[in-house]
């Protein structure tokens, strides 16, 4: 069965029925072209065959990943697009955060490449099979995952550095003869006037 | 910078080299690197390596109210900044269940076409000056500048808008703000010629982009490649017309599409989608004087706005290719989780990796900049 018909209606059903493929999975739109699945991470590589194979999705748009803390958890969300149906899939899984390791679907999809090494980099989470697990944005980075909750920027930021005041002599001569960032609007308008 | 992360290779003596190929003006619009292996002229193999324009967007975002963050997002992209606007301004409304005024809307669809020029513009001065020829990077960066004047008297931000907020925009036209773009829309319509005798019809432009970066169609989709890179390899789709938003499927547009897929076909989807765009702004300056009502829907105070929890997934097409934001709510006043989806991601890392290996150095560059990559989309 090959999908190649695109009027809404019978595209979500075939598409629905198509699912149905796969035991375990619920649907749910979340618009005319959004469908929303969510499945167990075991089964995710069965639907993205079965997309990519029986219903034209090439394209994979994106993964995101979420952490949630609370419940231990990382969700990864594929998002997939067929020019044929044009309609979003949203395939939504959840892994657990300890040890935080999944499957790359490289061998399906080659653009997972770039957003996998973006995860491992970003979430400490590891991709097995996936071509490229080494640094590309934070190169000089060895601290924790950043994106990850528990990581604070603004505790880091002010653990890392030292504040001081920035008062330079050139900038305490220029304030003495009434210039500088002292001078306020009012006093350099001719009128007076604020 | 740490030098220790930038080893000298040693190696026996060979015709080989590795050239580090950026990050400073490598033929791209911002600050990236390839770093490549050349045989005599060329290229073995090239490795992209992106983070010089890492600022964190996606981290900030969490820790900021949904209303500020419209001040991060432009700066995601700088030469087409309102579609990253836009797209993040859609993921809130849709998550917040906002209906935007119908005339909002053609307000931005302006303010996206007009984009969209000045993208397309600046893209193909900077791609004929990678193949050395810098009359057209003046002329088409003289002429963006029309379009940033539009920008700046309607938000006082030349660069950066800042204009399209969640619910709608910021402020409505001026008086005469039409005519102006219009105006603006003969002057440009009347360079076209003189763009396709000083660029397009050039027979060293045309020698020097033909056969270059080329791909296929069947690779195209399996790198990942969206926008107007697809669309020069045969592919009509445009995010525009097959999954539309904002009032796009209301306006009569043609999706240009050229075979070749290579640097030149590239240009040449630009040059027809500047007319495209030219042709999308007469009919929204024609239909805005005949929307009256509201530019902006009424939103909760924006300091204390919680958005029920939820997730969207929302699509625009940039000047680059397909944008797509993934905002996560958990019901705060901060976003719990944005991704960026930027064309560039695909177009900068494993494509033009693909693309750069077996070129020739000297194309390099123009590989780079026909595939119109913005690295500040890569690195976020």
């Amino acid at each position: 069965m090959k999908l190649t018909t695109a009027t809404p209606n019978n595209v979500s059903a075939s598409l629905e029925f198509l699912l149905q493929e796969i035991p375990g999975l619920r649907t749910k739109w979340a618009g005319p072209r959004r469908l929303r699945v969510d499945l167990s991470a075991e089964t995710l590589p069965a639907l993205l065959a079965l997309l990519k194979g029986r219903a034209g999705y090439v394209h994979l748009s994106a993964i995101s990943c979420v952490d949630w803390p609370e419940q231990s958890e990382f969700e990864l969300v594929y998002h997939l697009w067929s020019y044929e149906l044009n309609v979003l899939v949203k395939a939504h899984i959840r892994i657990p955060r300890d040890p935080g390791v999944y499957l790359s679907v490289y061998d399906l999809y080659h653009p997972a490449a770039f957003f996998e090494r973006d995860i491992h980099e970003m979430f400490g989470l590891y991709f097995e099979g996936s071509p490229d697990m080494g640094k590309f944005i934070l190169t000089e980075w060895d601290g924790p995952p950043p994106m990850r909750k528990e990581f604070d920027s603004e505790a880091w930021v002010m653990n890392q550095f030292e504040w001081q005041d920035y008062r330079p002599d050139w900038l305490a001569e220029i304030e003495a003869r009434g210039g500088g960032i002292t001078t306020r609007p009012q006093d350099i308008r001719k009128d007076g006037k604020p | 910078m740490r030098p220790e992360n930038y080893p000298s290779v040693s190696q026996p003596p060979s015709n080989e080299f590795e050239l580090f190929y950026g990050p400073n003006h490598p033929g791209i619009e911002g600050n990236y690197a390839l770093k490549v292996r050349v045989h005599g002229d060329e290229v073995t193999s090239a490795r992209a390596d992106g983070g010089y324009l890492h600022r964190g967007f996606e981290k900030l975002m969490e820790g900021r109210l949904w209303i500020q963050n419209i001040a991060l997002v432009p700066r995601i992209c700088v030469p087409d900044p309102v579609p990253m606007e836009v797209c993040y301004s859609l993921a809130v409304e849709e998550l917040g269940g906002i209906e935007v005024p119908l005339r909002a809307q053609w307000i931005r669809v302006m303010q996206l076409e007009l984009s969209r020029i000045a993208a397309h513009l600046f893209f193909f001065g900077g791609h004929a000056a990678t193949t050395g020829m810098y009359t057209p990077m003046f002329w088409g960066i003289t002429d963006r500048d029309l379009i940033l004047d539009l920008f700046e008297e309607l938000s006082g931000g030349r660069v950066y808008h800042i204009y399209n907020i969640p619910g709608g925009v910021r402020r409505d036209l001026p008086p005469g703000y039409l005519e102006r773009v219009s105006k603006t829309l003969d002057y440009l319509e009347s360079r076209l010629p003189d763009y396709d005798n000083l660029l397009f019809t050039n027979k060293v432009f045309v020698h020097r982009a033909t056969g270059i970066g080329a791909m296929t169609q069947e690779q195209a989709l399996d790198w990942g490649v969206t926008g107007p890179n697809l669309r020069a390899t045969g592919l009509a789709f445009d995010v525009r017309r097959d999954d539309p938003y904002l009032v796009y499927d209301q306006l009569d547009f043609d999706i240009p599409v050229e075979a070749a897929g290579d640097a030149w076909a590239r240009s040449l989807v630009r040059r027809s989608e500047l007319k495209e765009s030219l042709r999308i702004l007469r009919q929204v300056v024609a239909k805005l004087p005949h929307i009256d009502g509201a530019i902006r829907a009424p939103i909760p105070n924006p300091l204390a706005w919680n958005l029920p929890a939820g997730d969207v997934y929302t699509r625009v097409e940039s000047s680059k290719g397909e944008l797509a934001y993934y905002v996560v709510s958990n019901g705060g006043d901060k976003p719990y989780r944005v991704h960026v989806r930027g064309p560039s991601a695909m177009h900068a890392v494993q494509v033009l990796e693909h693309l750069a290996t077996g070129a020739r150095i000297e194309d390099v560059a123009q590989i780079m900049f026909s595939l119109d990559a913005c690295p500040p989309e890569v690195d976020r």
